[in-house]
Formats: C-alpha cells, structure tokens, sequence
C-alpha cells in the first residue's frame, strides 16, 4: 500500500502528463484540422499497434531493430572498452591511435554507410559496422578518460601485492574506470538505436526502420505512429535497463550509512 | 603466546641473530640533476620479532623510507636487506599499512573482497577464502561490517580492514606509514592496543612510522629519531617498558616521561 502510494507520487505527474498530450492529440485529430492522412488519431495509432502485435508482425519487426541495436552496441562497448583502454593507460598507444580516431570521430555514421554497403553489401552485417562506428565514441572516450585518471594508490597496492600487468587491469584499472565505460555505454546505446533505425531505412533490412520507412512512402501514417511509438518504448525499456544495472554494479559509489 | 616478548629478548644486543631487515648507508636523491638529498646514509637494523618505531617530523622522509624498504622504489645508493636477501621490489612477505586508507582499498570491494585480495595474490584456493576471511574479520572484529563497502565506513574501520588485509597476506614483517595518523584520539587509542596485541600474538616483526612521538614510545620496542632536511636517523632509544603496556600507567611511568622529554628535545631541535 505504501509502496503503490509512493509509486504513484513520484510517477503520477509524468503520467498525467502523457495523458494530457495523448487528450490534446486525440482533441486535434478529431478536429480534423489537418488531415488524417498525415495526422491520425492516437486511437488509430494505439489500434494500429494491437493489430500487429496481435499478428506478430510487431514482435518480429521489434525484435529485429532490438538484435541489431543490441549487436551493434556491443561490438561499439568491447571496441570502445579496450581501444579506450589502451588510449586511457599507454602513453604510447596514444600518440599512435588518437590522431586518427580524432580524425574520424566528427565523421557521421550516416555518412558511413555508403562506405560499408560497397565493402559489405546491403546486409545485416554492414548494418553492425555502421552501428558499432558511430556508437563506439562515446564508450570509448568514456574508457579513455576512466582508465587514464591516475591511482598511484592504487598502483602502490598493486605492486605490494605482486599483481602483474594483466591483474592490475582486471583487478583495479578496469573496475576503477567502470562508472565512466557504463555513463559512456549508456550514450553509445541511444545513438545505437538511431542507427538501427536508419540503417534499416537506408539499406531495406527488416526491423521497425523499415516498417516506418514503408508507412510513410504508402501513406499509412496509423501505421507510421504505430511504429514511432514502438520505437520509443524500446528506447525507455532499454535506456531504463541500462540504468538499473549501472546502480547494481556501481552501488558502491552511494554512501548508505 | 601473549607474553613472547621478554624483556631479555628485546634487549639482546644487535646482531645476536641475523636481523629481519637490515638497512646499510642508504641514500636517496630525488628531481634533479643535480636533485635534492631526501635520505642521507641511512642505517639501522629492524631485529627479528620487535616492535620498532621511527618518528620524525612531516617532510622528513618517513614514507619515502619505507618505500625504500618495501621495495617500491630504489635507493641511490646504499642496500636494504631483508632476511639476507636484497630487496628490490616489492614481496608479499612485507606487508605495508599506507597512510592514506582512502587511497588503499578498493572502493568497489566490500569489506571481505578487500581483504581476500591479498588471498587472490597469494593463490589461495577459493573455497579455502571465505574461511580465512572470515577469521580475519573476527579478529579485527569487522564482522557486522563484511558486506559493507570502504566508502560507507568510519577512518578506523578502513584502517581494520587494511590491516586485515595485510595479515591475510601472512607476511614476515609489517610495514605501517603512520596508519593512525589521521584518526580521533579514542580510535587511535583504541587501535593502538589492537594492533599491540597482534603484534604479540602473532610475533610480528613491525617498522611504525609515526609524527607522534608518544605513539612511538608507547607502542616500540626501541625508537629510531629521523631529522629533516636531509632525512636522517639522529637518535635510537630502547624503550625498555614492560608489555603488556597500558595507556594510563605506561604513559605515566618515569621511564616513558624520560624518553618523551629526550625525544621532544630532539624533535625540537635542541
Ligand atoms: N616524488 C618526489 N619527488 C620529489 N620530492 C619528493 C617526492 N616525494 C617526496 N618528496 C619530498 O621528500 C620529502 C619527504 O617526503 P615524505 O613523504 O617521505 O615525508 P614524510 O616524512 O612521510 O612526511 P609526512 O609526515 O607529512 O607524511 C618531502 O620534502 C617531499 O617534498
Ligand atoms: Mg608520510
């Protein structure tokens, strides 16, 4: 009872807040000040959805941006992790590497794609390589700056300890730079949901991308809704998930005596 | 096992056995060319089993000697031995107590992760951790605080389980850089006695860095005086004072009053 009280307190206003808007659209559409073919009403949108979700087709379209979100995220964090890390701990590593990620970073990743489709065709692989290139800065700027923050004390107990170079990382330098990878991680996975989202438009390869894309060249724009709706549960999901695992590992950083 | 120290033994003359660790002329010049002279020719014995004290004024090299003598840095010239052996970098079987805890615990490992890190470095099994964490948690008598991480706990917690940490290592001689030296008074005291009974039990060998010249006398077995500028031992003293010590009466025998207004003196500069 506290707990459904306390719940409903602190998400109230943001409910009530989304009601409001979903009202002032349904209110706009009846009115059919623009018309419906460009500006359906949420009613339309929401049965747009339970349609295809009814006939699967939702699941299977979702699931596919998700996969390749999630692919590409990954491939952008274990990248991002160690070339931020060499960056991060090697004096060396950073004259040699940093010019040229400098170079590329500013780069759009949707300026990419034509490079990948011509190495990797329209596939889902290209797909990946244009999500992991521009999701990777982020993570990796985050794992540079993380692992380059110096712990002599740390160092000190390393050495003392006798712990090679290998357990040093894994031991202290990697858990020690792991709030800046995770606040890095979280960024990189937003810009890896754009990316799915336009490479799908770019390349015609299945997912919500696509879907929207179609929707709005034949005109279906309930359907078109539907999608960006869908899009933007996924985000909050995922973006929420993120956030919860980043207090569970890092909840040593709050204080709680 | 409390009473391993007799009063015979702590004052059998230097070199009756070969001493823990033993430091020859050492010197040490940092920056430069032509740099600055931190320790000027160094020397002393720290003897098997005792309890040796070595207090100084801030700035005069106190850490940077014991760095020299845990191995994490060389000397410019001079040798440190210890057990025979030259030391030239750091080894398990010298445990160091840093100064600064906030700086020496894993903020990402609670208590009893912290202290089995020693464990991982020794190549102790893993089933066989959890059993000897928890007797060190006993002893330091951080139980309630096991599942606890470093960030959430007092200064004198910290500096227990950095302690722990260091038993947990089973090392031949225990390096401490003024490890009370940022707690209150009653905490001090407190950990003071701990740490005093450990070493008799255990019969530990202890250097103990300390600015505080009572601590030094209250907790040695003898005391070496370092002066500033360049860092350099000026003074030994045996303290001669019976244990178990007591922080009343010890601090008010004559023979502890002795040695502080000697030491006073020295540490003023007269
Ligand atoms: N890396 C270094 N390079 C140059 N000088 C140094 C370095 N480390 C320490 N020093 C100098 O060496 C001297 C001794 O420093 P040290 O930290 O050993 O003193 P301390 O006796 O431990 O002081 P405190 O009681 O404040 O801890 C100081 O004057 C300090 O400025
Ligand atoms: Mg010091």
């Amino acid at each position: 009872m506290t707990a459904l009280s306390r719940a409903a307190r602190r998400h109230g206003p943001a409910v009530l807040f989304v009601a409001a808007l979903l009202g002032a659209w349904q209110g706009l559409a009846d009115l059919q000040v623009i018309s419906p073919v460009f500006f359906p009403a949420p009613s339309r949108a929401f049965e747009e959805l339970a349609f295809s979700a009814s006939d699967g087709s939702l699941w299977t379209s979702a699931w596919a941006t998700i996969k390749r979100m999630l692919g590409g995220w990954l491939l952008a964090s274990a990248a991002g992790i160690v070339i931020g890390g060499a960056i991060g701990s090697s004096r060396t590593a950073r004259d040699y590497l940093e010019p040229t990620l400098e170079f590329m970073r500013p780069l759009p990743a949707s300026a990419i794609i034509p490079v990948a489709i011509l190495f990797l065709g329209l596939s889902g692989s290209m797909a990946l390589a244009v999500i992991a290139f521009g999701a990777i800065w982020p993570v990796l700027l985050g794992a540079a700056h993380g692992f380059a923050t110096s712990r002599r004390g740390l160092r000190d107990v390393a050495a003392a300890l006798e712990f090679g170079p290998v357990q040093w990382m894994w031991k202290f330098s990697l858990p020690a730079a792991m709030p800046d990878i995770l606040s890095g991680a979280r960024i990189s996975l937003a810009i890896a949901l754009i990316l799915a989202v336009v490479t799908e438009m770019q390349a015609s390869l299945p997912g919500l991308g696509y879907d929207i894309f179609m929707a709005q060249r034949s005109f279906r724009s309930a359907e078109l809704y539907a999608g960006l709706i869908a899009l933007g549960v996924i985000g909050f999901i995922v973006n929420h998930g993120l956030a919860m695992f980043e207090r569970r590992v890092l909840s040593w950083r709050e204080p709680q005596s | 096992m409390a009473h391993g120290h007799s009063a015979q033994d702590l004052m059998r003359p230097a070199g009756s056995a070969q001493p823990a660790m033993s430091v020859r002329e050492v010197s040490l010049t940092l920056g430069g060319p032509p740099g600055r002279l931190i320790l000027d020719a160094i020397s002393f014995d720290v003897r098997q089993g005792e309890f040796l004290s070595i207090v100084g004024p801030s700035g005069c090299g106190k850490t940077t000697l014991l760095r020299l003598m845990a191995g994490l840095m060389p000397p410019t010239s001079g040798e440190i031995t210890f057990e025979g052996a030259p030391v030239r970098r750091p080894s398990l079987s010298r445990a160091i107590v840093f100064q600064d805890y906030t700086n020496a615990l894993l903020p990402w490992r609670t208590v009893s992760a912290n202290i089995a890190l020693s464990l991982e470095a020794r190549g102790v099994a893993r089933a066989e951790r959890d059993d000897r964490v928890a007797a060190l948690l006993k002893k330091m008598g951080l139980q309630h605080a096991a599942a606890q991480f470093p960030g959430q706990l007092s200064g004198g917690m910290q500096q227990r389980v950095q302690i722990a940490r260091c038993l947990a290592q089973q090392p031949r001689i225990m390096l401490m850089d003024e490890p009370f030296g940022a707690l209150d008074a009653i905490t001090r005291q407190g950990l003071q006695d701990e740490l005093m009974a450990l070493a008799a039990d255990e019969k530990m060998t202890v250097a103990f860095i300390t600015h505080d010249l009572e601590e030094a006398i209250y907790l040695g077995d003898r005391v070496f005086v370092l002066a500033a500028n360049p860092g350099r031992v000026v003074e030994e003293i045996e303290v001669g004072l019976e244990r178990p010590r007591h922080q009343l009466l010890t601090r008010e025998d004559p023979r502890f009053l002795k040695h502080r207004h000697r030491l006073f003196g020295l540490l003023q500069g007269h």
